[in-house]
């Protein structure tokens, strides 16, 4: 016998939240004309399923919020609930932009008394709740803080379930199944932000152990307590149940409330979220992921749908000639009728279709009343009702036909296009009647339609990506049929490296501990140059690498490796030694820049190790000066005995540091250059050691000078 | 009226929900709203009671068109309205009769006879006739034994249990009947036997199977599903369980039964079907996938495999079909059968014209 489900009955009457809305434009321009929700998804209204997860779940009470399209979804609600044993009320309201305002409304009319469970109105599910409820309320009895729990499904990185663009990145404990950290991610990361995540440390020192987990779908089915709402309203800003709400209390210490998840495995959740996900709930639909709510257990009322080999539904009105061929993974709908030599696979077609001879349909979503003339052929596309397409049409994959749209014979419409027959213009302005101007271009001579172009992002698209900058890609991600490498042909003016990043998440790390490195090397480079042009201060200079090396997180040494290689690049070796007294502000010779810019050097070196760590880095940086003048003879030695001697003068590097630095070994290893600069300190150190403290500097530092001069 | 359609709604939505699933669940479900139904409604003439009890069944059929049994115990309460009302007819009738010649000759002989099958068939039931008040409480009654016989099933099945297992046998099974179990907890209390239980994969049914049995101290072994033809020339009978039986002997019973019963043949060995009569269903089967349900594929396939689940199909039959010819007998509670005498059966248990249930 199959495995037996058994209903929870629950004392209390279990209330649902339904939001209908989407908030976004995603299915533009067909959501012009209906409601996201009333969408058939399979020939079945979205909303339905959502209904009979909700009703199998064990609901009484359903709200179901809407806002665009409220007519219809009342019609539809006000249908539905006849056959319905759920007590459904359907909230109208204008104003609501977004899940924060809704959850704010329902605190004002306070409807709801009890914990509740929150789901957008696009949830496709055959979960059963009664778990997830039970473990909520044994968690709020113990624990009036635990506020949330939300039903996360295993999934991984690749699969088609999962919304491109809209993934999640979430911290969770395992043992106190508290979720600890949420944060959204982008396909395209273009920013610095957007590749990294900031958690707060003590999270780790109140969970011994925790999770980071990406294999996680978030299917937004919430229960939540009655403190949600209330939530909402005292922080007014908040918009996205995700993006706001969750991480606004994660991160909030004052509120002291915690959020639980509940992970499932062997069942089915997904939302429609986008026309991709449109496109792959619909294939785990027909492929029966979503058992028991798929075609043939006939969830709408009238409904007749039969289960045939392949995965095939047919209703019992479907009139199929003798040549045509249904292959795997179709669903067709009543009173429809295909034609000779016609070929269908992986598609869904509705209601009253007529599909003439010689036509090819793959991958497509055919609504009710759609007429396909012969020798159409169509890939990948959603075509909503009442569209026509006469003979020879070729549509491209990952387009969408609105309402009513005729497109004339032997037209090719090209690749992710959207057509509708709504009149351009502001499209909340309906009582102005447009006329409407056809597109010969894509709906041909005898077509009736425009194409649609998308709103800009301003006033578009998911409210959480209002935050600076928006990669155009991340919208392109969640179309329908959408290929990743079709991003890499047609968007060439996006720098390679983000979109090699996107291909790999390996080399994505990599690119974050070098990546910052460089951009330090080019900065204070260009930083030192602007300061040898312009003849800034050494403060002025000071000032501006401290503030570099403050904003990449970087230490004093990074910075001295920098710096000291670039002061004496700046040294010209051609530039004639300045006479006695007569140093010149922008001279370049050994003596003049050292002059002028060693305190620069100075400001960088604090203690003793960073004087011994300076030293090696100047002497490595003399050796390397060679390369940069190979006209000139001993370039390294030029430098670096006078420069040791100036650091020496001005107490930059003091008499333990360069001792100890000429003992040590690192300055023993090396390249010959380096080793050989070791020897021309050789007669400094030797004078160090015997002075002591005596005070003969200045004799040994003038004949060290004339022999620098003498070598040059 | 509106109460009925509340309690018909809900069962309704049961099936559908697959909340309600197993013969002998949904069997007893459907029983229990038929008695609400026709003890609550207004019904004066056959017709009338027929119609109907027949707009409920259609209505629970097309629920779950899988779940046979529902179709079953219809039809047992349609046949005993017909035969109710042919009796009251006949009562009628024959008072007449006692002043003028009898018009109704078949009226007197029982439905089950010869010539009930070959003659006048006995459903077009007079209208005009005023029929007594005792006939609702008699419909009931009889209602209520098929409801009694349901409960009792088992023990009338398991009785013949002693006669079909001996000592030291080696009997085979799969999957998880409570049939079957019952049957083999019997033959256990008298004689020593051993039980060999494929573990039924993708729902691992017997390997609860195994635990049940191995619990009332049977000798029990789990083998997988693979070993059955290994392992098939050591067992001495094969008893199994199914989820319907079809008009012609047919079995639409959980997947893995076909590979048993094949195995079976193959080493002839007896296979014997243990089952209710409830679950014998007058309709036949036209393909192979007609009674099947196909589960959601992920005991099969993770769904967390995103890759592959693009590029596999994978289908999830939870039943088999397995053709008459594998079956040597069924024992069901009025005796065992072979499945050359269903028919005889289905004549006894259903009307004819109610196989289909066009109104």
């Amino acid at each position: 016998m199959p495995p037996k489900e058994k209903m929870e009955s629950t004392e209390q009457v279990l209330q649902a939240v339904i939001l209908a809305d989407s908030f976004d434009s995603r299915f533009q321009p067909i959501t012009l004309e209906t409601a996201r929700c009333l969408l058939p998804l399979c020939n079945v209204p979205l909303i339905s399923y959502t209904f009979e997860f909700l009703a199998v779940a064990g609901v009484q009470e359903v709200f179901v919020y809407c806002c665009s399209h409220s007519e219809k979804v009342k019609a539809f609600v006000r249908e539905y609930g006849q056959q319905s044993n759920m007590r459904i009320h359907t909230i109208v309201s204008q104003e609501l932009m977004s899940v924060g305002d809704a959850m704010r409304d329902l605190d004002a009319k306070q409807l709801i008394d009890t914990d509740f469970i929150l789901v957008t109105g696009d949830v496709v599910s055959n979960m059963k709740l009664d778990k997830v409820l039970e473990e909520h309320r044994v968690r709020r009895q113990a624990d009036k803080s635990a506020i949330m729990t939300m039903v996360l499904k295993k999934a991984s990185y690749q699969h088609r379930s999962r919304a491109v663009g809209d993934g999640s990145l979430i911290v969770l404990d395992q043992a106190t199944k508290e979720c600890l950290h949420y944060q959204p991610i982008k396909a395209f990361k273009t920013t610095r932000q957007d590749r990294r995540m900031t958690m707060d440390m003590e999270i780790f020192d109140k969970h011994p152990e925790v999770q980071i987990r990406n294999d996680l779908i978030d299917c937004q089915i919430d229960i939540c307590s009655v403190e949600v709402p209330a939530l909402f309203t005292e922080n007014f800003d908040y918009q996205d149940i995700r993006a706001d709400f969750v991480d606004g209390i994660l991160t909030s210490d004052l509120l002291g409330k915690t959020i639980h998840f509940y992970e499932v495995n062997d069942v089915y959740a997904a939302r429609v979220r986008s026309t991709q996900m449109y496109d792959a709930v619909s294939k785990d639909i027909i492929s029966r992921w979503t058992f028991p709510m798929v075609p043939d257990s006939n969830l709408q009322a009238g409904d007749s749908y039969q289960y045939r080999r392949g995965l095939v539904y047919k209703e019992q009105g479907v009139v199929l000639s003798r040549t045509s061929v249904v292959e795997e993974k179709v669903v067709i709908g009543n009173n429809t009728q295909i034609n000779e030599k016609s070929v269908l696979s992986n598609c869904v077609i509705g209601k009253n279709c007529f599909i003439g001879a010689n036509v090819k349909i793959d991958n497509a979503y055919i609504w009710d009343d759609v007429v396909i003339g012969d020798n159409c052929n169509i890939q990948h596309s959603i075509i909503a009702k009442g569209a026509v397409l006469e003979e020879g049409v070729t549509i491209s994959k990952g387009c969408l036909i609105s309402f009513d749209v005729t497109i004339g014979a032997n037209t090719t419409v090209p690749p992710y296009t959207r057509l509708t027959t709504l009149p351009e213009g502001d499209e909340d302005d309906e009582d102005e009647e447009l006329e409407l101007i056809s597109d010969p271009l894509f709906v041909g001579a005898t077509g009736r339609g425009r194409s649609f172009k998308e709103a800009a992002v301003s006033d578009d698209d998911d409210f959480d990506d209002t935050d600076g900058d928006h990669d155009p890609r991340n919208k392109q991600v969640n179309r329908l049929a959408f290929d990743l490498s079709q991003v890499r042909i047609s968007n060439q003016k996006l720098d390679e490296d983000s979109v090699s990043e996107f291909e790999s998440e390996a080399s994505d790390l990599e690119e974050e501990t070098t990546n910052p490195a460089e951009d330090l090397d080019r900065e204070v480079s260009q930083t030192l140059e602007r300061a040898f042009r312009e003849q800034h201060e050494v403060e002025i200079a000071a000032l501006e690498l401290n503030t570099l090396r403050m904003a990449s997180n970087s230490s004093f040494q990074e910075m001295r490796k920098r710096i000291i290689p670039s002061v004496l690049k700046h040294i010209d070796m051609a530039a004639p030694a300045p006479a006695a007294g007569a140093v010149k502000a922008n001279g370049r010779s050994v003596k003049e820049v050292l002059q002028r810019w060693g305190p620069l050097i100075g400001k960088m070196i604090h203690d003793d190790s960073d004087q011994v760590d300076g030293l090696l880095v100047l002497q490595r940086s003399c050796a390397q000066l060679q390369q940069e003048w190979p006209q000139h003879q001993g370039v390294s030695q030029k430098v670096f005995a006078p420069a040791l001697r100036y650091f020496y003068d001005q107490d930059i590097f003091e008499e333990d540091s360069i001792l100890s630095w000429f003992h040590s070994e690192r300055s023993q290893q090396g390249t010959d250059a380096e080793k050989k600069l070791r020897e021309v300190a050789t007669p400094m150190i030797q004078f160090l050691e015997q002075s002591d403290s005596e005070d003969e500097d200045d004799e040994d530092d003038e004949e060290d000078e004339d022999e620098d001069e003498d070598e040059e | 009226m509106s109460k009925n359609n509340e309690l018909v709604d809900d069962l309704v939505a049961k099936l559908k929900r697959r909340q309600l699933v197993g013969s002998s669940t949904v069997s007893q479900a459907t029983l229990k709203l038929l008695i609400v139904v026709i003890s609550r409604s207004n019904w004066t003439t056959a017709n009338q009671l027929l119609t109907l009890v027949k707009s409920v069944g259609q209505r629970l059929i097309q629920a779950n068109p899988t779940e046979l049994a529902v179709g079953n115990i219809i039809r047992r309460v349609l046949h005993v309205i017909r035969e109710e009302f042919r009796e009251a007819d006949s009562n009628a009738s024959s008072h007449r009769n006692k002043s003028t010649e009898s018009s109704h000759p078949t009226s007197l002989t029982t439905s089950s006879s010869m010539y009930n099958l070959l003659g006048e068939t006995g459903s077009t039931v007079n209208d005009n006739v005023q029929y007594p008040s005792s006939l609702r409480s008699n419909i009931i009654q009889e209602i209520r034994e098929i409801k009694d016989e349901l409960e009792n099933i088992y023990d009338n099945i398991k009785n013949q249990a002693l006669l079909q297992i001996h000592s030291n046998e080696i009997i085979m099974t799969i999957g998880r009947s409570k049939t079957v179990e019952e049957f083999l907890k019997m033959a256990a209390a008298k004689r020593k036997f051993q039980v060999l239980v494929a573990e039924t994969a993708p729902s691992y049914s017997g390997q609860e199977m195994a635990l049940e049995l191995s619990k009332a101290g049977i000798e029990t072994t789990v083998i997988p599903d693979s070993a059955v033809f290994a392992v098939m020339s050591r067992v001495n009978k094969v008893i199994l369980g199914t989820h319907a039986v079809l008009a012609n002997g047919g079995l639409v019973a959980i997947s893995g039964t076909h590979m048993m019963a094949a195995a079976a043949k193959h080493h002839s060995i007896p296979v014997v079907v243990c089952t209710g009569l409830y679950k014998l269903s007058p309709l036949y089967p036209y393909d192979e996938d007609s009674f099947n349900v196909i589960f959601n594929p992920d005991s099969v396939l993770g769904f967390e495999e995103g890759d592959l689940v693009e590029k596999v199909t994978v289908t999830n039959p939870y039943y088999d079909y397995v053709s008459p010819d594998f079956v040597n007998l069924f024992i069901t509670n009025q005796g065992g059968h072979p499945p050359s005498y269903l028919y005889r059966l289905i004549v006894e248990n259903y009307d004819p014209n109610d196989h289909t249930f066009d109104l």
